[in-house]
């Protein structure tokens, strides 16, 4: 590790909004926006001080091809400024805050503003091929005998259109949508119904607390939703969190994925939510000379890749990584988030931490240890707050970094299962 | 800039081949206008075009794309004596482009085209209007229309006479009573011009149509001429309409308006001629009257105004770009999204979140409704959205420029607030209060750099009122006043610098005003005759509706601290304090004199009620005499601030009145309404006043209508 390590220097996030609800008319570069002048706000630097700008953004708006670009010039940044958006699926938000490290790593930048953002509200509908076949001939259609003939082509099944957002969530490699790789790892690593539900009530539990005792608030900027009508108030919190969740209402829920006999229901799943998270990167030196205590040390950095179809155990791999390139374990984590994506994913990771056998047959070394249940997730997770996927991996970044703030400092692991089969895991040092 | 510029020199005709081009030079100004010289310079070469058979198709435009000639010379309108030489002045210049439509006639390929960009106003409008074609730049400067209503007088150059031909009636009525100035794309909607091109290709596209090597013809009014502009019963509908329209909204005040409406409505079915000479005989009469002069010192007014937002070297002082706002209150969420609409980043802080919300659901209705409008466009709505941002953390102000509180009028806790933000803006960031009734020299007070802080003290509403008191505290300096004026400037205000005392100018020469109206009531005058005998006068509203609109909490506090300053003559300050006890608060409380519902407010019967009774009757029963009576009260205090040195000048303060209360603009202000009624004859009625009954049997009243000194002496002369 330099003698000058790279840093969080600030963040901030928006409240994250089930999908349909209060955030379901922002445009993706706008929420970005916003929450990239309210962390220059609360940041010692100008907007003119930024040297790039890093977007993770996933289900990127047709009319917003570089969402990075227009969240950059919208949050008032010189035109002088450039930015890219980068992609990994779940984990694009914490891609950006890699790719921003490399940059500074080599050189290129000193201060860099990452963000993840996703409006999953807006995911389009699409013309199915049929339908856009269709459209090309109405076009090319001139004379009226052609154009009598497009007519004539037309069927009903044309108007089916295709659920970008269902097929956003599919998995191209397996066929598989991502809840059912969870049903997967639930039957192979025996997690039950009543051990996925069980999860779930204490994500949300966990999320109520951390909530009402004020412990978002110092992540949070409040945001006034567009097309607010007088009267409206802005979201404050996170309002995926269900506050009268109960054991009873969640095994009420049938499964979703795998009729009968599924272990995997929306109550037991992330949230579909809208959000966005933006970060400061820079090194340790240049944010202490600006005033600043930065937020956390980023220490390690790791991807991997697995299966596919079983991609919720992505942790795993990406954790026996970064673990082994920052010569620390899993015991010296004082504070750990790993994202839920699933409850029974999350408990497939925790017994994949855990096992002898996945360890030797994937890197052929010691297992990674027990998760400590005290550390992990102390806030809730997806299950409760959502996961807009683009957003996720910026914001678990933050939170971790908070989270360690308030427990005196230390270490703490960040790690998300990737749709596709991959893995991300950071590892952060409180800074204090 | 020379001051007499050689002949031949400020509109230069030049031939390039068959093509003759004409620009409009004017080396001795930076921006052209047609004055004298002008004149004489275009009078030369249509001379010549009339002489020439030598060519084909004529170009009119400016020294460049972005510069055309922004209208006739203010000065030589001020300059006139009476009706006569008005008259003369306005039928040289109609004589003028008569000669050049009458150069139509010849050609058969080439046409006669200007090209235009920037300023295109008033006469110089009408220059293009007497020739076949207008070129116009889309660039976002470009300003097309005809103001003249706007000083009092109406476009006289055959601007009645010809706009109707290309626009038709109705808008051309509507362009002309509006005075608008419109940007290119309006233009075009509208016909005022005939073809829109990129600055860059204006000459070449221009030059080629003249040429008659590109084509362009005007839009043609078809079957809307016939049955509109040539129909007889139609046109004495469209002038009878307008005559209405124009009585109601200016209260029959204003003549130019009548006469416009009067001959527009005829210009397609008069002959030429005779349009010119109604055109003619109006201009002459009304560019003579008073209003006119008077509406003209308060546009210079404006326009001088202008310079105050550079240093006193004449340096350019850097624009606020990132400005803050704190206390998201009426005033501080108007002053925050004015600021934003006009182009500067603001963030806005407040304790309340709710008030937050309020004020940020406010600005994108107002956005919403420009949209509608297609007064700006997706993007640009888009933009001015991001430009206002909410926080609960005064913190976050930490890269403004300036910032402006608008919290409770409160000392101490405008001190604390000052303290606070000391802490977190800038070294350099200006910091301006909008206090109304706190002295800004206190508020300097403890702050370790208190020479940026200054007083900017905006009017209600915000968006409408075009006046900012500029204040400068006792420690304030050059830079802090001129960058404030700056900003006031950015939001499209007018600022006047006024000194750091109780009430500053217009609240202060407000006060009398508005307690002497509520005085009145206690004696017995009925209250819609007070408010009717205002607006008779040329007020925009009647001083009782005014309260109404103020708020008597705000009105009631203005008036106490203006009486701990000032003394008995502002009155007693504590009138309305039965009635806020109450809960009548005015527009704010649903009732005040007035009914606020749905619809129009509605006088209460019972409105006098809301004021004890004084013993002394006041005997006033005209509106004549009750509008005299609170015009004197002004007009008095008035001279006591000039005396006082609250403003530098008579015009400033009159300006100042003007624009921040809306009095009558056609009387010019309350200094230029007494030096017009004659300022012995006002020492006199001021004198008469005092020996009311009712004013005498108020403490105080005598001391009202004192004549200070200043107002002595210049009444000697």
């Amino acid at each position: 590790m330099s003698g000058d390590p790279l840093v969080l220097a600030s963040g901030v996030r928006t409240p994250l909004a089930r999908a349909g609800g209060a955030f379901a008319k922002e445009d993706a570069a706008g929420l970005g926006a916003l929450v990239a002048r309210e962390l220059l706000a609360r940041s010692p630097w100008r907007a003119e001080e930024v040297d790039e700008v890093v977007v993770g953004c996933v289900g990127v708006p047709h009319d917003q091809a570089n969402v990075a670009r227009v969240v950059a010039v919208r949050a008032g940044l010189p035109h002088s400024t450039p930015a890219r958006t980068v992609q990994r699926n779940c984990a694009s938000g914490m891609e950006a805050v890699d790719c921003a490290a490399m940059a500074i790593e080599s050189g290129r930048a000193r201060l860099v503003l990452c963000a993840g953002v996703e409006v999953m509200s807006r995911y389009p509908l699409c013309f199915s091929d049929s339908a856009t076949a269709w459209f090309e001939r109405l076009s090319r259609a001139k004379s009226p005998w052609a154009k009598l003939a497009a007519f004539a082509a037309w069927r009903p099944s044309m108007l089916e259109p295709k659920v970008a957002l269902l097929e956003g969530l599919t998995d191209p490699l397996s066929g598989l949508i991502m809840g059912r790789t969870a049903e997967i790892l639930a039957r192979e690593w025996s997690i039950s119904r009543e051990d996925a539900d069980r999860y779930a009530l204490r994500s949300h539990e966990r999320a109520r607390a951390a909530r009402d005792g004020g412990r978002f608030a110092r992540e949070i900027a409040p945001v006034l939703p567009s097309g607010a009508r007088p009267g409206a108030a802005a979201l404050v919190h996170d309002d995926a969190i269900r506050d009268g969740q109960t054991a009873e209402a969640l095994a009420k829920l049938a499964p979703w994925f795998e009729k009968p006999d599924g272990r995997v229901t929306v109550g037991n799943s992330c949230g579909i939510t809208d959000g966005a998270c933006a970060l400061f990167v820079c090194r340790e030196s240049f944010a202490r000379a600006a005033g600043l205590a930065p937020l956390a040390r980023l220490v390690g950095r790791a991807w991997s890749g697995c299966d596919p179809a079983r991609m919720g155990l992505g942790p795993v791999q990406a954790t026996a990584r970064v673990l082994r390139a920052t010569g620390l374990t899993l015991v010296d984590m004082e504070v750990v988030e790993i994202n839920e994506a699933f409850a029974a994913q999350v408990l497939a990771c925790e017994k994949a931490f855990d096992s002898a056998a996945y360890a030797r047959e994937h890197w052929g070394g010691a297992p990674l240890g027990q998760l400590d249940w005290s550390r992990t997730n102390a806030n809730g997770g997806a299950i409760a707050l959502g996961h807009p996927v683009g957003a996720t991996g910026a914001r678990l970044l933050l939170t971790a970094a908070h989270e360690l703030g308030a427990r005196g400092g230390g270490h703490a692991l960040a790690t998300l299962c990737i749709g596709g089969g991959q893995g991300g895991a950071f590892v952060l040092e409180g800074a204090a | 800039m020379n001051a007499t510029p050689a002949p031949g020199s400020v509109a230069t005709l030049a031939f390039e081949g068959e093509l003759a081009v004409l620009t409009l030079a004017a080396p001795h100004r930076s921006l052209p206008v047609i004055d004298l010289p002008m004149l004489e310079d275009l009078e030369r070469a249509v001379a010549e075009l009339e002489r020439r058979e030598d060519w084909q198709g004529l170009l009119v435009l400016g020294r460049d794309a972005r510069t055309f000639a922004a209208g006739a010379d203010l000065d030589a309108i001020e300059a006139i004596e009476d009706e006569r030489e008005a008259r003369g002045l306005v039928e040289r210049g109609q004589a003028l482009h008569s000669r050049f439509e009458d150069l139509r006639a010849r050609d058969k390929r080439g046409r006669m085209v200007a090209a235009v960009g920037g300023a295109c106003a008033g006469g110089a409008y009408e220059l293009c209007l007497a020739l076949d074609l207008i070129v116009a730049s889309d660039a976002p400067d470009t300003r097309i229309g005809l103001p003249e209503v706007k000083l009092g007088i109406l476009p006289a150059w055959g601007g009645a006479t010809r706009l109707p031909r290309r626009a038709g009636v109705s808008k051309a009525l509507d362009i002309i009573l509006k005075g608008r100035l419109h940007s290119a794309k309006e233009a075009l909607r509208a016909g005022m011009v005939d073809r829109l091109c990129a600055p860059e290709d204006l000459r070449r596209i221009a030059a080629e149509i003249a040429r008659g090597e590109r084509p362009l013809t005007r839009r043609r009014r078809g079957a809307a001429a016939l049955l509109v502009d040539r129909n007889p019963i139609a046109c004495a509908l469209v002038a009878a309409a307008a005559r209405r329209a124009v009585l109601r909204s200016t209260g029959g005040h204003y003549q130019a308006p009548l006469d416009i409406a009067r001959i527009v409505p005829w210009a397609r079915l008069a002959s030429r001629a005779d349009t010119l000479r109604a055109e003619a005989e109006a201009a002459g009469r009304l560019a003579a009257s008073p209003t006119t002069r008077n509406l003209l010192r308060v546009f210079r007014g404006v326009e001088r105004a202008k310079k105050l937002g550079a240093t006193p070297e004449g340096a350019r002082v850097e624009p606020t770009r990132r400005l803050g706002v704190v206390g998201a209150g009426v005033m501080g969420a108007g002053i925050a999204g004015v600021a934003a609409r006009r182009g500067v980043a603001v963030r806005l802080a407040d304790t309340r979140r709710a008030a937050l919300d309020a004020a940020l659901v406010a600005h994108r209705l107002e956005l919403e409704k420009r949209l509608r409008a297609r007064r700006i466009e997706r993007h640009e709505a888009r933009a001015t959205l991001d430009r206002l941002d909410a926080t609960v953390d005064v913190a976050t102000l930490r890269h403004c420029d300036a910032v402006v509180e608008a919290i409770v009028e409160d000392l101490a806790k405008k001190r604390e607030l000052l303290a606070l933000l000391e802490q977190h803006v800038p070294g350099d960031c200006l910091l301006a209060t909008n206090t109304s009734s706190l002295p800004v020299g206190e508020l300097q007070r403890g702050l370790s750099r208190p020479e940026r802080v200054v007083g900017l003290h905006f009017f209600n509403p915000v968006e409408r009122m075009p006046l900012v008191e500029v204040v400068r505290g006792e420690r304030t300096d050059a830079s802090a006043v001129a960058r404030a004026a700056a900003l006031a400037l950015a939001m499209e205000k007018t600022p006047v610098i006024v000194a750091d005392v109780p009430g500053f100018l217009v609240n202060r020469v407000l006060g009398p005003y508005l307690d002497e109206a509520l005085a009145l009531l206690s004696g017995g005058v009925p209250a819609e005759l007070v408010d009717a005998a205002l607006r008779a006068f040329g007020m925009p509203m009647g001083p009782l509706e005014l309260l109404d609109e103020v708020g008597f909490d705000v009105a009631a506090h203005a008036a106490r601290t203006l009486a701990s300053a000032y003394g008995a003559r502002m009155g007693p300050g504590d009138r309305l304090d039965a009635a806020i006890a109450a809960g009548t608060l005015g527009r704010k409380s649903g009732r005040g004199f007035h009914l606020h519902g749905a619809g129009r407010a509605r006088l209460r019967p019972d409105a006098a009620t809301l004021v004890e009774r004084s013993a002394t009757r006041a005997s006033l029963a005209t509106p004549d005499a009750v509008a005299r009576r609170l015009v004197l009260a002004t007009v008095a205090e008035a001279f006591r601030s000039l005396e006082a040195r609250v403003v530098a000048t008579e015009d400033e303060l009159d300006l100042a009145f003007v624009l921040g209360t809306g009095f009558a603009p056609f009387r010019g202000g309350p200094l230029r309404h007494a030096r017009t009624i004659g300022l012995a004859r006002v020492v006199d009625e001021l004198r008469r006043a005092q020996d009311e009954p009712d004013v005498r049997a108020r403490a105080g009243g005598g001391e009202r209508f004192e004549p200070c000194p200043l107002l002595l002496s210049l009444a000697k002369r």
